[in-house]
């Protein structure tokens, strides 16, 4: 690394840019001093609770692992809501990605609507999205596997699209000159040339299915997070933590197992 | 209109192709500009290709030659004119274009193979205009089109191949398979733009070889856009010469003369002389 040497393109910074520079900076602090305003941050308030904080983070020690009773089944249930979450997160986004894919559908009217849709599904979070289902269906894993698919499928369908864009062309043209239909020429030139990188961003948000499914459990959408919010409830700190811990290898092993999975696939 | 095209048509039959009057593709007064710049880039050519012709289209880069050949299959639309396959119209209708490029293989400059499937699966993939959709939604193919496949391949010389991935093969090899795709199709034309555009002068006349081979073998009419004057000598039983989107030389290569490629490369030889 320390063998790079680095020539800078603009040795010289003009009196304006470094004026512009420093304007920017200022209006940055304006604005945050604003903004921490508004939230009354404080920093004597911060040093006034630490002693309580410090209380709760005692009375979290040492665990108790009686918690771990009966956890195995939520935990399972919790895998099994970002599982499924991503697999209707790509049922969604698959087919309105190719809709929005410039490459693929020409009509813009369409795509637009694809791209509105995407765009809706993305910009509400999986905790509001739970909320709804667990109004809808009841409580339980369902509909936080719902809530992760809608909103998942927003994000991995705009993802799609970016991915979709920016395949090669040319196979594309010249499957479109043997004769070959619409839904052929994407069975037989785009999937193949996207599959990698559906296969990554799928494995990616799973991961990220994992850790947002324990929050959903919070709101009643099943999982260890229930159990988590349950002893929260009734102020049993050492279940908690133990809990916690539980949650942190998991997300931790399941991390691994899909960072090994995505070097394994993506060649 | 209509009886000009056709005495135009006559006049070139019975100048060039002779006793041909059967041709399987008719151009017929086709124009080509762009909206934008307004650039026309191919103005009222027309010619007939006969059965089993291998056509060289001859002219410096920006001649329209690409345009030409995409017009036939309507990857690029003409803007005046009409292409004519056994002789009917090939036009814009979904189910009847399919039917036409059905009949028509291209080869392009860049191979434009699918690289991550395999050798097979590319020549498969001229199959499935022959098959349903919902068959290819599983990527399945017939036993007789994969043995159908397999004998393309052996074509031209790449039966060893078939399941190695498509990136894996060198240029040649990779213009070889995109052959192999085309006559999956069973075409009656291949049009191939640039085909050795990207490939060295001794790979490039074995690509030139299969692609002649094939087309006095299945007597499959060939189209072939070439730049490169000696090629278009060796293997043109006719060559139609492009100049700034004009027709200006249709003859056999014996008649491809100093003063004709002065024409078609203009300012480029006279250049040369200086």
């Amino acid at each position: 690394m320390s063998d790079v040497t680095y020539v800078d393109p603009q040795p010289t910074m003009t009196f304006f840019v470094r004026a512009k520079f420093l304007a920017f900076l200022l209006l940055a602090a304006a604005f945050l001093a604003w903004s921490a305003n508004a939230l009354e941050l404080s920093p004597g308030e911060l040093i006034h609770s630490l002693p309580v904080i410090g209380r709760y983070v005692a009375r979290m020690f040492p665990p108790d692992w009686s918690a771990l009773h009966g956890l195995w089944d939520p935990t399972v249930d919790t895998v099994c809501i970002a599982l499924w979450g991503t697999v209707i997160a790509s049922i969604i986004g698959l087919p309105l990605g190719l809709l929005a894919a410039k490459n693929i559908n020409r009509v813009s009217a369409v795509r637009l609507a694809s791209l509105t849709m995407l765009n809706v599904l993305r910009s509400i979070s999986e905790l509001i999205w739970a909320i709804l289902f667990v109004a809808a269906v009841g409580l339980g894993p369902f509909p936080g596997a719902l809530a992760l698919g809608v909103n998942f499928g927003g994000i991995l369908g705009r993802l799609y699209v970016e991915a979709i864009e920016n395949i090669d062309p040319k196979p594309l043209e010249a499957l479109r000159a043997t004769g070959a239909g619409h839904l052929q020429t994407i069975m037989f030139a785009v999937f193949p040339q996207v599959l990698p990188q559906i296969v990554s961003y799928n494995l990616y948000w799973f991961e990220v299915g994992v850790r947002s499914a324990t929050v959903l459990g919070m709101i009643g959408a099943g999982g260890i997070g229930f159990e988590l919010v349950t002893t929260i409830r009734l102020y049993d700190f050492q279940q908690t933590s133990a809990i916690l811990i539980v949650i942190l290898l998991l997300v931790t092993a399941i991390d691994r197992l899909s960072a090994v999975l995505r070097r394994a696939i993506v060649k | 209109m209509n009886m000009n095209v056709a005495v135009d048509r006559l006049a070139t039959e019975t100048a060039v192709s002779g006793p041909n009057a059967d041709p399987i593709i008719s151009i017929v007064n086709v124009s080509k500009s762009y909206v934008r710049g307004s650039l026309v880039a191919l103005s009222d050519v027309s010619f007939d290709v006969g059965r089993g012709e291998f056509i060289v289209i001859l002219g410096p880069s920006g001649a329209g030659k690409s345009t030409l050949l995409r017009c036939i299959n309507r990857l690029a639309e003409p803007t005046q004119g009409k292409i004519l396959l056994n002789g009917k119209e090939v036009c814009d209708n979904r189910r009847e274009l399919r039917l036409a490029r059905q009949q028509i293989g291209m080869v392009f400059q860049q191979f434009n193979l699918v690289s991550r499937l395999s050798v097979l699966t590319n020549v498969l993939t001229g199959r499935l205009s022959y098959r349903s959709t919902w068959r290819s939604f599983f990527y399945s193919f017939t036993r007789e089109d994969r043995a159908m496949a397999l004998e393309c391949l052996e074509m031209v010389a790449l039966g060893h191949k078939a399941l190695q991935r498509a990136d894996t093969l060198s240029g040649g090899e990779q213009q070889r398979v995109a052959i192999a795709r085309a006559l999956a199709q069973r075409p009656k034309v291949i049009l191939a733009d640039e085909p050795v555009a990207s490939l060295d002068p001794k790979i490039a006349r074995q690509v030139l070889n299969y692609l002649r081979d094939v087309s006095q073998r299945l007597g499959i009419s060939v189209i072939c856009n070439l730049h490169q004057i000696d090629f278009a000598r060796e293997y043109a039983q006719r060559i139609v010469g492009l100049c700034q989107g004009k027709k200006i030389f249709d003859g056999p290569p014996s008649a491809l003369d100093d003063e004709v490629l002065n024409k078609i490369y203009g300012l480029r030889l006279e250049n040369a002389g200086d």
